[in-house]
């Protein structure tokens, strides 16, 4: 049958929810059931740094009750992906694993940037309102209940993001350990935004004028839907005329005006709040809200990956624009960077029978070879050590923690000793899975690294070739390189260790 | 805007109830209808007088009780209401009883009927036969109870038929009470077999409590019978449950049930020739206040007239029986789920048969491609093929979600029976919402297709209760439109407790969404005839009550809105008022059938829209109870609609009009044609159905032009 279902639930902070999706013919992808749940997981975590146990049972009650509505509709895949309530609560293992015994639902953790960048895929396949928007320059700004985030295109090209911790639950908290008088929330506000969103403003709107931007929350989203804007997309100058009309509104007004339950409402003001000084920071023109969901991520996640959907944009470009546009901030070498990049790019091509790794691993070896340098910013003695340190406190959207540090040790053992599993693993979270893939994307870095070794740019041709046991490597070169080749042997060893098999490098002149 | 907070621009809502009972005792008065149907609507105003003292009076004397003081629409006080209600109920008790003893049981004689309302008037061979019925049959399930100095005053059942008698001890002096319930496990009416009878061309019936009554005696042997009469109680039976607090709702509305037997005395019936010592008796123990006790000149509780009306023989005097129709759309045997495809389909039961419906969850039970089926049930018939059906499809392996409503009033205990029958069976069973009663009625079966998922909906304004679907007027609609399937699966989960949908595309639902949208579309039609555009409004529901509607249909009727109303029963609202109303007509029809179905048009400045829905306009339906309105979107479909509107609108049979005081008289008959809108609808749906093919019909539906309607 041509037609596929398939299951996105979102363990969310506030709200558990579900979608199941139809992939058919007939209508492509289509939302054909839709439930949430709402229940704060969030604020037991946050409190307590626990889930308990009367959350957990309700929990696991409702995931207990999908899962008989996806056995309903025989949905052919699922995914369940916990957010920060999950994330950040001290046992996530035991609470993932207590979860799976009592429904058989199997919840993956997301990180922060993981989440964003399934918020920010979901936005974008909406289409030619995307691709409009973010032509010019454009910001998305993703509203959570504890914090934002916001990200910046360049070129249609997504380049940078922060995350602020400054959510609409927050703000709510925030408002009510204050105790205003008035109702001028965004007065209040304003303060506590303008602090977090300058220093933003000073480090990455300087320079770049933004005359978009793109909103992903849950409230003002309906809140538009329900005002049947044009296609949920309004001027900076309605939206502020809207928001002042909201401010001397009652909360039951509110609800009935914007089709918004009355719990809902008093959240729908810090949104509002916020999007107003990212507006006014901004100097943006138009905002539209595509009212997507991290469930519509999921699918299209899983559309992906299924081969179900074509995405018109590309994302592993935004992700290799973001590691470029990190490796410029701590002035790396951009022209000998992208040269190790691809020649760490072919050299994975041609050892693919060898390593057996896929095209998200190639992808994590080019950002490695982009930022290889970025630690000599802070010391050219330790730049493999500080490199290490650089990635692992910079948030890049699209990538998991677990490939962040992927990334971040291959940087590290490209000039510092190799360590073995029971060492490594003992400081981190790690895997056998991911140790292996940095044994072997490590020793892949080496060698492109250890070929293009040199304060001056020599190499300009570089063809791989596996023989026997042989790595065979034809470096095409119209200067002498000596300097490389000593270097090079050293940092080989480890290729050998790995794949039992020997590089050879052979030069020729041109 | 204008205020319309004068409570003379409003009818208080108990006494319009009554004066809709009275129409219906017109229905019994009207020479017109056979002999045998004017029996059972006297039955049915009989029937309606005790649902309204145990639901409404009772609701009131709590107030009264609860010294609650707050004026009700038309500026009553609950003292007041009750007063009123007591007089107008005292005069339309009355009229029953004079319709029946003067006119009904004379012509059910000349007709060869006889109904003996007093033992004394039995010949002897009759009286034989009813004391030997009395030993044989009665005797053995009678309780006769006592009362003297060592036994208390017994509980008399709610809403039983008693008799009270004064005995003493055979040579002694003293008098005490003495009581017996007229067995509810016995036929109230008795027929005494022809070769007993005078006649062979007159049947002859007695009832049970007069057959008790003379043997008496029997009952007490050591005593002498001083005096026997009947007499009959209503208790307040208001259910009321505070449902936060019940950790089971079963359980709490099982305890109610039995509760529900023993609530103060709101009312008392005696025979109106009753010994007055022992009227004393029964007035001092039962604690009734004087005007709730009520005097019959006839025999007690007139429900007994449907039993009647149900012995086989009385055909002739009968109405002929209409058999609903099949509906063209669905041809026998053929797949539902194509037909549906094909077309929206809607209904119109009792004309159209109700088998369509349950041939859809028959099919849906079957077919392997249904993966869910989910449904709301109100009120239940017995041995409802639905349920069979719903307890199959769970056997199936369908996923199968019932919505039982237990709350349907005094059908508690049927349904809990249904809710343990269908749990048993694997289905998913739902007690509804805390607060909320579900009044809506749809039905959804979520089948997987070759090109995807397709959802299937049936929505109604009727229960699914094939019983009521041969009595009620209901309209119903299948259809498959991706827009309202998707509705329809946003109820179930919110039925389910999941939380409401960002939006809805089609339906609107009560408590949240629908009074607004009735409010905005009485005002959209306002605002378009200020503009001078066109407007007209028609609304057809069985109550209009709810202030705020009432003063939008004010205010849309000064604007200069036509509003033409069919309302069955209560209506707050006074038409004609200078100033007020003018532009509004209410019309009620009372027929043989129960006209249930509740269809809504605007006129929307040309561009009409249609609904239909299970809510009245009252306070209870917009406020506490989950209803739907749908819209018919499929054009023929909406001209179907409006020609159903517009043929209530010209009945001049059945139809009363309300007048600018808030009372009704009979519609002008101005010389034309007798429209009586139900046999209109009766003989649209056998020519329909006499159509074979369904490609000729398509175009059966052409509006026989009301009149007053822009169509």
């Amino acid at each position: 049958m041509a037609v596929r279902t398939f299951a996105a639930i979102d363990v969310g902070s506030y709200e558990l929810g579900m979608k199941i999706f139809e992939f058919s013919n007939r209508n492509g992808m289509k939302v054909i059931d839709s439930v949430r749940h709402s229940i704060e997981l969030g604020t037991d975590t946050y409190q307590t740094g626990l889930i308990s146990m009367g959350r957990m049972d309700e929990l696991c009650d409702v995931l207990s009750d999908f899962s008989s509505i996806m056995k309903s509709y025989k949905v052919d895949d699922y995914r369940a992906y916990g957010t920060s309530a999950i994330r950040e609560t001290k046992n996530t293992v035991i609470v993932t694993e207590q979860i799976k015994l009592r429904t058989g639902i199997k919840v993956d953790v997301l990180s922060n940037s993981e989440q964003r960048f399934l918020h920010y895929k979901a936005a974008a396949l909406k289409g030619q309102r995307f691709d409009e928007f973010i032509r010019e320059g454009c910001a998305i700004v993703d509203i959570g209940g504890g914090s934002i985030q916001i990200s910046l295109f360049d070129n249609d090209t997504l380049v940078t993001t922060q995350n602020i911790r400054l959510g609409v639950l927050r703000a709510m908290d925030m408002l009510a350990a204050l105790q205003p008088k008035t109702r001028d929330v965004e007065g209040i506000l304003r303060e506590l935004i303008d602090n977090q969103l300058q220093v933003f403003k000073k480090l990455y709107l300087k320079g770049r004028t933004i005359k978009n931007i793109i909103l992903i929350d849950d409230y003002i989203s309906t809140m538009l839907y329900h005002m049947d804007a044009d296609d949920r997309s309004f001027s900076a100058e309605k939206f502020a005329k809207i928001a002042g009309q909201i401010s001397t509104m009652t909360m039951g007004d509110i609800a009935k005006a914007y089709g918004i339950s009355e719990e809902t409402a008093p959240l729908l003001l810090p949104a509002i709040a916020i999007v107003s000084r990212v507006l006014k920071i901004t100097k943006a023109e138009n905002i539209w809200s595509p009212g997507v969901s991290l469930c519509d991520g999921m699918a299209y996640e899983y559309a992906e990956k299924e081969k179900l959907v074509n995405y018109s944009h590309d994302f592993e470009n935004d992700i290799i624009a973001c590691a470029k546009v990190m490796s410029k901030r701590y002035q790396g070498n951009s022209e000998r960077n992208e040269l190790i990049e691809k020649v760490a790019k072919d050299l994975f091509d041609a050892t693919r029978k060898i390593h057996g790794m896929g095209k998200r691993d190639k992808l994590l070896l080019r950002i490695a070879s982009l930022l290889g340098d970025c630690g000599r910013y802070v010391s050219i003695e330790a730049g493999a050590e500080c490199g290490y340190d650089i990635i692992m406190a910079t948030e890049m959207i699209g990538l998991s923690h677990a490939e962040r540090e992927i990334v971040a040790n291959i940087v590290r053992f490209n000039k510092t000793e190799f360590l073995y599993y029971d060492e490594l693993a003992s400081a981190s979270l790690m895997d056998r899975t991911s140790y292996l893939k940095i044994a072997k994307l490590s020793a892949l870095f080496r060698i492109a690294d250890g070929i293009c070794r040199s304060y001056r740019t020599k190499v300009n041709d570089v063809r791989f070739s596996v023989k026997g046991n042989e790595l065979l490597i034809n470096v095409y070169t119209v200067d002498d390189i000596d300097l490389e080749q000593g270097f090079f042997f050293r940092k080989a060893s480890l290729f050998e260790e790995v794949f039992s098999i020997k590089p050879v490098l052979r030069y020729k002149r041109r | 805007m204008k205020e319309f907070g004068n409570k003379e621009y409003y009818v208080n809502r108990e006494l319009s109830w009554l004066m809709f009972d009275e129409r219906v005792l017109g229905e019994a008065t009207d020479t017109s209808n056979p002999l045998m149907e004017r029996l059972k609507f006297l039955s049915i105003t009989a029937s309606n007088l005790d649902e309204f003292f145990m639901v409404r009076v009772a609701s009131l004397i709590d107030m009264q009780h609860a010294g609650y003081s707050k004026k009700d629409i038309a500026g009553l006080t609950a003292d007041e209401q009750l007063s009123l209600i007591s007089k107008k109920t005292h005069e339309l008790v009355d009229t029953q009883y004079f319709v029946l003893m003067h006119t009904l049981l004379p012509l059910l004689g000349a007709e060869g009927i006889e109904l003996i309302t007093a033992h004394e008037d039995l010949s002897p061979d009759e009286a034989a036969y009813v004391d030997r019925y009395f030993e044989e049959e009665v005797y053995p399930v009678l309780t006769p109870m006592a009362v003297d100095s060592s036994r208390p005053f017994p509980l008399v059942r709610n809403q039983t038929l008693n008799i009270g008698a004064l005995i003493g001890k055979k040579g002694e002096d003293s008098r005490d009470f003495a009581t017996v319930q007229v067995p509810g496990v016995l036929d109230r009416v008795v027929e005494i077999p022809p070769e007993y009878t005078y006649s062979d061309d007159t049947r002859t019936f007695i009832l049970l409590e007069e057959i008790i009554e003379r043997n008496m005696h029997k009952l007490f042997l050591n005593y002498d019978v001083f005096c026997a009469y009947p007499y009959r109680i209503m208790r307040n039976a208001d259910l009321t449950i505070d449902e936060e607090e019940a950790a089971d709702l079963l359980k709490e509305i099982e305890k109610q049930i039995k509760r529900r037997q023993w609530g103060e005395v709101i009312r008392l019936e005696v025979a109106d020739d009753i010994d007055p010592g022992l009227m004393e008796i029964l007035k001092k123990e039962l604690s009734v206040r004087g005007d709730s006790i009520y005097r019959i000149p006839g025999p007690i509780d007139l429900t007994f007239l449907m039993k009647m009306y149900a012995f086989p023989g009385f055909e002739r005097l009968k109405r002929k029986d209409h058999v609903p129709k099949p509906v063209r759309e669905i041809n026998d045997g053929a797949d539902i789920f194509e037909a549906i495809r094909n077309h929206d389909i809607l209904m119109h039961h009792p004309y159209q048969s109700f088998d369509p419906v349950i041939d859809f969850v028959k099919s849906a039970a079957k077919d392997p491609d249904v993966l869910a089926i989910k449904q709301t049930l109100y009120r239940v018939s017995g041995n409802s093929p639905i349920i069979a059906a719903l307890e199959e499809a769970a056997e199936n392996g369908k996923q199968v979600t019932v919505l039982v409503e237990l709350k349907a009033r005094f059908d508690e205990e049927h349904n809990i029976i249904w809710a343990r029958r269908l749990e048993k069976a694997g289905c998913h069973v739902i007690y509804g919402l805390v607060g909320l009663k579900t009044h809506c009625k749809i039905m959804l079966v979520v089948r997987r297709e070759e090109d995807g998922i397709r959802r299937y909906v049936h929505l109604g304004t009727g229960n699914y209760n094939d019983s009521t679907a041969k009595l009620y007027t209901d309209l119903g609609l299948l259809t498959c439109a991706e827009q309202i399937g998707e509705d329809a699966t946003a109820v179930f989960n919110m039925l389910s407790g999941y939380s409401e949908p960002l939006y809805w595309n089609r339906l609107s639902l009560a408590p949240l969404w629908l009074k607004d949208r009735f409010l905005h579309l009485i005002g959209r039609e306002a605002a378009n005839a200020r503009e001078g555009k066109k407007s007209h409004i028609i609304a057809k529901v069985n109550s209009i009550c709810d202030r705020e509607v009432i003063e939008a249909l004010y205010a849309a009727s000064c604007a200069g809105v036509k509003i033409e109303l069919i309302v069955r029963g209560i209506c707050c609202l006074k038409p004609g008022i200078k100033g007020v109303s003018e532009n509004i007509t209410v019309r009620s029809i009372v027929g043989d059938y129960l006209e249930h179905s509740r269809i809504f048009y605007f006129e929307n400045a040309g561009n009409s829209e249609v609904y239909c829905g299970s809510s009245d306009w009252m306070p209870r339906n917009l406020l506490r109870r989950v209803e739907i309105m749908f819209p018919i979107l499929d054009e023929q479909l909406k001209k179907k609609v409006i020609y159903i509107l517009a043929t209530l609108l010209s009945d001049n049979v059945k139809a009363r009009v309300e007048l600018s005081d808030g009372t009704y008289e009979r519609a002008e008959r101005r010389g034309g044609d007798m429209i009586c809108a139900q046999n209109v609808f009766c003989d649209v749906a056998d020519n329909e159905a006499s159509l074979k093919d369904p490609v000729e019909n398509s175009r059966v539906f052409i509006p026989i032009e009301g009149g007053n309607m822009n169509v």
